[in-house]
């Protein structure tokens, strides 16, 4: 069983959180138009030299720990596919899949859509849970304050709805709600920070079913 | 398991035939699930291009089942595009053969019928009763 990725997604429909594992497809990042500071850290395609010292400003939280020897640490919370050094990301900075705000938005589309389907089917207000196609499975798990946790896992893997649950009033209770710099429900920057990104990791790679 | 109803999508995403086979979910307006079927034609095709995983060279497939709190739907695709959709009560033991069965009824009733038209809604009441006897032996 394998874990692909994890979407928060808050009441305004943005996706403020974003984190993945075992992607063979990995996002692209968003045009700079389209980016939204504090959600992913997908690396940045940049033409000049100084790309790296971009990368580091990408999390507001990150500039105060942003020392050398802390940033080999924050790669390996990008995604397990983060690039090693400059020359392979220019190789790398081929199109690959989808850029990342377009993709969260087709994530959030099909939720809706399942959802709203759901619910006419069945006459009451009734969630839907997962869906599955022959190579992913989603599951989906809404908080009363409409904040809504979308997990990508292998197609075989029993209902993940609890981790979710766990996430929700673990880490994120822990290190999004109770940290006072989080700018919670705003809708210029995500979630992201340090401490919660390295519990969701921490939780994820401690699981039965994580590899 | 209970089957609740089963649509007949189109490769073209028009609903070409629907039945309700329980009293479990309300029912429904046939526009309503006209709507339904058009959104979920729609889903498949999203579902397939959010693979986190494609492997070069194998087509990727899209939605194949949904499930809610106590029932859920499986989408059967055949090779030429022609969905069906079968909503059920969890768990589904079976499902897979029924679906089968389902291709193989929908194949001698409508397809080898002369007077069907292809991509149109499917008028056959041979069609319709030998999936209501298969329907009733699998809800009894």
């Amino acid at each position: 069983m394998t874990i692909y990725s994890l979407y928060i997604f808050d009441r305004h429909c943005d996706c403020v959180y974003y984190q993945d594992w075992h992607r063979t497809k990995p996002t692209r990042a968003p045009s700079s138009q389209n980016y939204k500071p504090g959600v992913h850290r997908i690396p940045m395609i940049t033409n000049n030299i100084n790309s790296e010292e971009t990368f580091n400003k990408e999390s507001i939280f990150s500039k105060s720990l942003g020392s050398q020897n802390e940033n080999k640490d924050h790669n390996s919370l990008i995604s397990n596919n983060s690039i090693s050094n400059d020359k392979d990301k220019k190789l790398n900075s081929l199109p690959k899949g989808l850029p990342f705000d377009e993709e969260s938005k087709l994530v959030y589309g099909v939720i809706l859509s399942l959802k709203n389907m759901v619910k006419k089917l069945s006459g009451k207000d009734e969630a839907f849970t997962s869906y599955s196609t022959s190579s992913y499975k989603l599951h989906l798990f809404d908080t009363p304050t409409n904040y809504r946790f979308v997990l990508l896992s292998d197609p075989s893997s029993d209902s993940l709805r609890f981790i979710l649950r766990q996430l929700y009033v673990g880490p994120f209770l822990e290190y999004v709600i109770r940290n006072p710099l989080v700018k919670i429900d705003n809708r210029i920057e995500g979630i992201d920070n340090d401490l919660f990104r390295l519990a969701v990791d921490k939780h994820m790679k401690g699981l039965s079913m994580f590899n | 398991m209970t089957i609740h109803g089963l649509w007949v999508i189109s490769k073209a995403g028009g609903l070409v035939f629907s039945r309700s086979y329980s009293d479990v979910l309300p029912p429904q307006p046939v526009n309503t699930i006209l709507t339904l079927a058009g959104i979920l034609h729609g889903i498949h095709a999203i579902t397939a291009k959010l693979t986190p995983t494609p492997i070069p060279g194998v087509p990727v497939s899209g939605l194949e089942s949904f499930e809610a709190e106590g029932w859920g739907g499986k989408v059967f695709l055949t090779p030429t595009g022609t969905k069906f959709v079968v909503l059920h009560s969890l768990p589904q033991a079976g499902l897979d053969e029924l679906l089968r069965r389902i291709y193989e009824i929908y194949s001698d009733a409508v397809m080898k019928n002369p007077f069907h038209t292809p991509e149109m809604p499917i008028n056959s009441s041979l069609f319709e009763s030998k999936l209501q006897t298969l329907m009733s032996s699998v809800n009894a």
